[in-house]
């Protein structure tokens, strides 16, 4: 089910592309979750939106302020989850986290962040249909991207 | 018409001409469209404004895409829909009167361009063969120079946005003119790696700021935040001016690390 999902392993045509014009990047007026993950030490952030239809996520944005990593992760994990049930979204966070072998301490920080932020977005969901009221649901990230520079 | 969607439109207009200009290979052309693109600015600023003294408020969003046009009469056949499409959002008070008729110009000189056959050619900014001019350097340098010319026109385009944004806000004269300042030298490099991206193949619009980016609750934080980043924009130039194998492109590098330094000189004056 994962087969095609690749990290953005080098500068490659598909990296590129994500690059020049990221999926699913913006705001959605519809969401039923909105989820932010922020790095209070660099005030670098990721927002993720999320509109369901009962299991099914049927759209979703993101934005951020972050790097062109996290930029890259985010439009593909927004790719992969788009159109998907939750417990797929649940289970690409796991293959996404997988695969963090292979990137720098910044890269997977940025990818956590991207990650954070979809697990935000679902936990705002379930607090609004418990009739809770939370405009965004917050998670701030232990770990900050400045990690290589220190 | 409400004046918020008219900045949108506005907005998107500067970023089309400004891009348009980059794309375009023409040294003519090209200083053209630029200088009409720092007149689209000026009528966005203008706009917000207005919108700001209406007690309504105005934000970055954006709708309109950077079309990978192959030859510059698509450039500029796609820039006069935009121009034609905005014109029908003005009324008749002064400023929209004022924007109307630089736009007529505009209209005008891109009509002209398109009756002589001379003018159109192949426009290379967006084949993605990311080699630099007529440079060769090794595929890891490119990917470097590749990924510094996203993170850095983004940078450059959100930092107009934001000062501009707070600018427009502030009525601290010393404020309002470092803002100025920063947003002038972004204008510049903006300009300077557009242009280098469209000689790569790789032209693309920077992405939308969300406004949690822009909407700055704490400027002292800000300010700090600004700085770290300053820091780290003058290690990457001073890592790739070391890294990439050519003396302009070292010697641009370098120039435009120590421009980053005078800013977190007048970034400091904010706080």
């Amino acid at each position: 089910m994962f087969e095609n999902v690749k990290m953005p392993e080098g500068m490659n045509p598909e990296v590129l592309e994500h690059l020049m014009a990221p999926k699913n990047y913006g705001k959605l007026d519809d969401a039923n979750g909105i989820g932010v993950a922020v790095d209070e030490k660099t005030g670098e952030y990721v927002i993720f939106y999320i509109n369901t239809d009962g299991d099914i996520i049927k759209d979703v944005r993101y934005a951020t302020n972050g790097c062109q990593d996290t930029v890259v992760v985010g439009s593909m994990f927004s790719e992969m989850v788009k159109n998907q049930n939750i417990d797929y979204g649940k289970k690409a966070i796991s293959k996404m986290e997988l695969k963090l072998g292979g990137l720098t301490p910044k890269q997977r920080i940025c990818t956590d962040m991207v990650l954070e932020a979809f697990v935000a977005s679902l936990i705002n969901r379930e607090h609004l249909l418990r009739g809770e009221k939370e405009e965004v649901h917050i998670i701030k990230m232990k770990e900050s991207c400045e990690v290589e520079s220190e | 018409m409400q004046m918020s969607k008219l900045y949108q439109a506005k907005h998107e207009l500067w970023l089309s001409i400004l891009f348009a200009s980059f794309a375009i290979n023409d040294k003519q052309i090209k200083r053209d469209l630029y200088n009409f693109s720092t007149i689209e600015f000026r009528h966005m600023k203008w706009v917000g404004g207005d919108v700001l003294k209406s007690g309504d408020d105005y934000n970055y969003d954006r709708t309109k895409t950077l079309k990978k046009s192959e030859t510059v009469f698509e450039v500029l056949n796609h820039l006069l829909v935009e121009l034609k499409e905005t014109a029908l959002l003005y009324s008749d008070n002064v400023l929209d009167t004022r924007m109307k008729t630089d736009e007529n110009y505009i209209i005008s000189y891109i009509t002209a361009l398109l009756e002589e056959k001379k003018n159109d050619a192949e426009v290379t900014a967006f084949n993605m063969k990311r080699t630099y001019a007529d440079k060769e350097l090794p595929k890891e340098q490119i990917d470097a120079l590749t990924m510094f010319l996203f993170e850095e026109s983004y940078k450059e385009y959100e930092l107009i946005l934001v000062y501009a944004y707070m600018q427009a806000r502030t009525e601290n004269i010393t404020h309002f003119n470092v803002f100025q300042d920063l947003i002038d030298e972004s204008h510049f490099h903006l300009q300077s790696f557009g242009e280098m991206m469209a000689k790569m193949g790789i032209l693309a619009l920077p992405r939308e700021l969300h406004e949690l980016t822009y909407k700055v609750k704490d400027i002292q934080k800000f300010v700090v935040d600004g700085i770290a980043e300053e820091e780290a924009a003058k290690e990457m130039c001073r890592s790739l001016s070391g890294a990439i194998e050519d003396d302009g492109l070292k010697r641009f590098f370098d120039f435009v690390n120590y421009q980053e330094s005078y800013h977190i000189e007048l970034m400091k004056r904010l706080l």
